[in-house]
C-alpha cells in the first residue's frame, strides 16, 4: 500500500484542466527528472463550455507561478483589467441604485474595522468611496496600473475578464511547451478500477489504455470519473439560489477605441440578472434567470432590452445549468475539479478561484504515496465543502438583502425557508456587530474575506447599530485612514491611465516583467 | 508643442541656433536618455541606469544628472565643454526623420540670436551643423544597438531595480524612484556560456562600466550639498533649480 504517487492524469481539458495542470507541473518541476508526471486526456470532440470569464485576484500569483508572461496572457486570452463589480438594481430596482464591489480592501483593514465608524459619522457618502478608491476609479473608467507598472504587480487590485475558450487554448500551450505536461487528444471509453475502488487507468478509443497514480476529473459537468464511475451523488442547491438559466451573448464594440469598463456590471432583473464584462475586442454578455420565474421568451425578450435596438440582430446562446456541487470532492484516488465538482451561477466569479484553490491544494498538499492520500482527501473535502457552503451564502447575501418586491423571484428569494441557518444567524448578529477580523471567516484562504460582506451589506443598504462609545477608541485612527483613503483615491484619479488605452498600450509595447 | 520640418538648405539657410548649454534651453534634465556608444565618456561624471518610458514603459538607459525634478547639476561643465555632454543634450533642436535630418522650429534654441549659423554664406552646412550630423550619425544606430543591449540583459534577468535615497546638507531628503540597475548576484550566476556571449558581444564592458558608475551617485549628492553653501564660486549666481519641477 505504499504505492508512490508519481503519475497525475486529468481527465478533461477546459479551464480547469488546464490550470489544475499548470499548477501541478509547476509545483513539482523538480521531480520531473524523477518520473513525476502530468498527463491530460482531452476529447478532441467535446467542446469546451467556458464558464466565466470573470476572474479574482488570485489568478495574478497562480499565472505567475505557472511563468506565464502576463503580456502574452493579455495578448492571446483577449484578457483585460478588472476591479470588480457593481451591481445595479439589486436593492430597490430604481435607475439610480447601484453599488461596488471592488477588489480594494478599506483603507488600514488590518487596523481597524471602519464600518461601525461610517455609519456613525460618514455615511453622507457611499461606505466604497469612504474606505477605498476603486469605485471611482471604475466610474472614472480608469485602469488599475500603468505602462510602467511591472507584470502582475498592481496599482490597485485586479483580477482579470477573459476570453475563457482562448485561455484555455493558451494554458494548453504553456503547460505542453514549458512545463512537460503530457497532451493526450483522446476519447475516455471506459474507467478501469481496482477491488478497492481506485481508478487504475482509463481506456481510450485513439490512445489506448491510460494508466494514473492520481486522477483529477476535469471532465466538466458530466463528472465521468467522480460521479460516473466512483458514484459520487450531486447536491442541488436550487431551493436557495433560483437561476438555472442563461443567454449568453458577445456584443460587439461601436469602434475600436470604444470605452471599456475596468468591472464587471451586474444589473439585477425581475428573475435574474445581466452580465456585462469588457474585453479589448468585444463585451460578454448574458442573462442568467430562474426557469421556473420567466419564459426563455421573456428573459430573451429583457437581454435584448437592455443591449438596444442597435444589436437586435444578435442570436444569444442558451446555456442550461443545475446549481450545486458534489457531495463529495475526493473519494479514492479521484478528486474533481471545476465543472466536474459543481458549478454556481457566474454572480461573483467563483468559478475560476475555486479552480484555482482546488488546484494549488491538491499540488501543495500532493500525497507522497497512496497510503496517505485519504488523510489528504479527508481534509480536502472538508475545506471544499467550507468553501462551497460559504460561496452559496455570499451568493444568497446578494438576493435576500433586496427590499425589491416587483416579482415574485424577488419575493421568494427573501422566503426563510430558502435561507441557511447560518446565514440567518450571521445576518442577525451583524444587526449589532459588523463582519471582520474576528468573524468566522478565518481561514487561511477564504473565497470571499469579511472585506467582501462589508461592501455588499452596506452597499445594499444593511444597517449595523452602532455605539458610538465603543468608537471613540479607534476613532482618531479611523479618522486619518479615511482622509488616507480620499488622498490616495485623489492621487490614483490624477495618475491612472485610461483603461482603453492601457490596453492599447499593452497591445503595442507590453509590460514589463519587472 | 513641437513644429518638426526637414532641415532644408534654402528655406533655412538663415536660421541660427544656441549650441550652448542651458537650463530654459531644455537642459534641465535629471535623468537624460543616452545610448551604448557613449558609456564610456559618460562614465566617467555620471551614474548610468536604467528607467522606464512613461508613455510606453520600455526600458531605456539614461545618465543621473541631479536628484530634483528639472535639475542637472553639471550645466557649469556642460556650457564650458569640461565634462562630457550626452548626445541628447548636445542635439539641441535636431531629431532624425527616417535618415534626413530635421529640426523643431518651435524649439527655444532656435533663435536669430543663436550663437551657430546652420550654413554658411555658399550655403554649405556649418561646421556647427556638421558635428550635428556627426553625432546623428552616432545617436540613431546607438539608439538600436541600446535597445538589443536591453533586450539582452532583460532575457538573462539582469535588471533590477533600486531606489536612490539621499540626505542632504539643509536637512532635506529625496527619493528617485523608478529607477533600475544591473542585478550583480544575477550576473555572478550566469552561466559560462552566457558570460562569454556578453564578454565577445562587448557587453561585459558596459555592464562593469554601468557598475562602476554607480559611485557616482555620492559625488552627485555632494555636488548637490555645494549648491547650499553661500559663496561657493563656481555655482554662485547660477540657480540649480530651474523652477520647472
Amino acid at each position: 500500500m505504499t504505492q508512490r504517487i508519481q503519475s497525475i492524469v486529468i481527465v478533461g481539458g477546459g479551464t480547469a484542466g488546464w490550470l489544475t495542470a499548470g499548477v501541478i507541473a509547476a509545483r513539482h518541476q523538480g521531480r520531473m527528472k524523477t518520473g513525476f508526471s502530468v498527463t491530460l486526456v482531452e476529447s478532441p470532440n467535446i467542446p469546451i463550455i467556458g464558464v466565466g470569464e470573470g476572474t479574482w485576484p488570485t489568478l495574478r500569483s497562480t499565472l505567475q507561478k505557472m511563468g506565464v508572461s502576463e503580456t502574452e496572457f493579455f495578448r492571446n486570452c483577449n484578457a483585460a483589467f478588472k476591479q470588480g463589480a457593481k451591481f445595479a438594481r439589486w436593492t430597490t430596482g430604481a435607475d439610480d441604485d447601484a453599488y461596488y464591489h471592488p477588489l480594494m480592501l478599506p483603507q488600514g483593514f488590518t487596523q481597524v474595522n471602519l464600518v461601525p465608524h461610517w455609519l456613525g459619522s460618514h455615511s453622507d457618502r457611499t461606505f466604497c468611496e469612504t474606505v477605498c478608491p476603486q469605485g471611482q476609479l471604475c466610474d472614472d473608467g480608469l485602469a488599475p496600473k500603468m505602462i510602467t507598472t511591472p507584470e502582475y504587480q498592481a496599482v490597485a487590485n485586479y483580477a482579470y475578464h477573459l476570453d475563457a475558450g482562448k485561455f484555455a487554448g493558451f494554458l494548453q500551450q504553456h503547460c505542453t511547451t514549458k512545463l512537460g505536461v503530457r497532451h493526450v487528444l483522446a476519447d475516455v471509453t471506459k474507467v478501469n478500477q481496482s477491488e478497492n475502488g481506485d481508478i487504475r487507468s482509463v481506456d481510450t478509443q485513439q490512445a489506448g489504455e491510460i494508466a494514473g497514480d492520481l486522477f483529477v476529473d476535469c471532465s466538466g459537468f458530466s463528472a465521468l470519473l467522480l460521479g460516473k464511475s466512483l458514484g459520487v451523488a450531486f447536491k442541488d442547491c436550487s431551493d436557495v439560489l433560483f437561476c438555472d438559466s442563461a443567454l449568453a451573448v458577445q456584443v460587439p464594440y461601436e469602434t475600436p477605441d470604444s470605452p471599456m469598463a475596468s468591472h464587471t456590471i451586474s444589473t439585477a432583473q425581475s428573475a435574474g440578472w445581466i452580465w456585462d464584462i469588457g474585453l479589448p475586442n468585444r463585451r460578454g454578455t448574458g442573462h442568467v434567470y430562474s426557469s421556473r420565474h420567466c419564459t426563455d421568451e421573456e428573459a430573451h425578450a429583457t437581454l435584448m432590452r437592455y443591449l438596444g435596438p442597435q444589436h437586435a440582430h444578435l442570436t444569444p446562446r442558451k446555456i442550461s445549468f443545475h446549481g450545486g456541487h458534489r457531495e463529495t470532492f475526493w473519494k479514492n484516488n479521484c478528486v474533481a475539479v471545476g465543472l466536474a465538482a459543481g458549478f454556481l451561477e457566474p454572480l461573483e466569479s467563483s468559478a475560476i478561484v475555486l479552480v484555482e484553490l482546488s488546484a494549488k491544494l491538491i499540488a501543495e498538499q500532493m500525497p507522497a504515496n497512496r497510503e496517505v492520500m485519504d488523510i489528504v482527501s479527508a481534509r480536502f473535502n472538508d475545506v471544499t465543502h467550507y468553501r462551497w457552503g460559504r460561496i452559496i451564502d455570499f451568493l444568497k447575501l446578494h438576493y435576500v438583502l433586496t427590499q425589491r418586491t416587483d416579482s415574485a423571484f424577488w419575493k421568494d428569494n427573501v422566503d426563510p425557508g430558502t435561507i441557511s441557518d447560518r446565514l440567518k444567524n450571521l445576518l442577525r448578529l451583524w444587526k449589532y456587530q459588523s463582519p471582520w477580523f474576528f468573524d468566522e471567516f478565518d481561514r487561511l484562504e477564504e473565497v470571499f474575506p469579511a472585506a467582501s460582506y462589508q461592501y455588499v451589506l452596506y452597499g445594499m443598504g444593511f444597517r449595523t447599530e452602532v455605539e458610538p462609545e465603543d468608537n471613540a477608541a479607534t476613532g482618531t485612527m479611523a479618522a486619518k485612514l479615511i482622509n488616507d483613503n480620499f488622498a490616495l483615491t485623489r492621487q490614483m484619479r490624477s495618475q491612472l491611465p485610461k483603461n482603453r488605452d492601457l490596453m492599447k498600450k499593452i497591445f503595442e509595447y507590453g509590460l514589463q516583467p519587472i | 508643442m513641437s513644429n518638426v520640418v526637414l532641415l532644408d538648405s534654402q528655406s533655412h539657410r538663415k536660421l541660427r541656433v544656441h549650441a550652448k548649454a542651458g537650463a530654459h534651453y531644455g537642459d534641465n534634465q535629471r535623468f537624460v536618455p543616452v545610448v551604448v556608444n557613449e558609456f564610456h565618456a559618460l562614465a566617467m561624471h555620471y551614474p548610468i541606469l536604467f528607467s522606464k518610458d512613461a508613455d510606453t514603459g520600455q526600458f531605456y538607459c539614461g545618465a543621473m544628472l541631479g536628484f530634483d525634478s528639472g535639475e542637472n547639476l553639471f550645466l557649469e561643465e556642460h556650457r564650458a565643454s569640461s565634462a562630457y555632454r550626452p548626445l541628447n543634450l548636445q542635439r539641441g533642436p535636431f531629431v532624425t526623420a527616417g535618415s534626413d535630418l530635421a529640426i523643431d522650429l518651435d524649439h527655444p534654441r532656435v533663435a536669430s540670436s543663436g550663437d551657430q549659423e546652420l550654413f554658411t554664406e555658399a550655403g554649405e552646412p556649418s561646421a556647427y551643423l556638421q558635428s550635428v550630423m556627426g553625432l546623428m550619425r552616432e545617436l540613431r544606430p546607438g539608439l538600436e544597438r541600446t535597445r538589443i543591449f536591453i533586450d539582452t540583459l532583460m532575457s538573462l534577468k539582469l535588471i533590477e531595480p533600486m531606489t536612490i535615497a539621499a540626505r542632504f546638507d539643509d536637512g532635506s531628503s529625496r527619493e528617485f524612484t523608478g529607477l533600475y540597475t544591473i542585478d550583480r548576484n544575477q550576473l555572478k550566476q550566469l552561466a559560462d556560456p552566457a558570460v562569454l556571449d556578453l564578454f565577445r558581444r562587448g557587453y561585459l564592458q558596459l555592464i562593469y562600466l554601468m557598475l562602476a558608475s554607480r559611485d557616482h551617485v555620492s559625488a552627485l549628492a555632494q555636488r548637490k550639498n555645494r549648491s547650499f553653501l553661500p559663496g561657493d564660486d563656481s555655482l554662485q549666481g547660477q540657480p540649480l533649480k530651474s523652477g520647472l519641477a
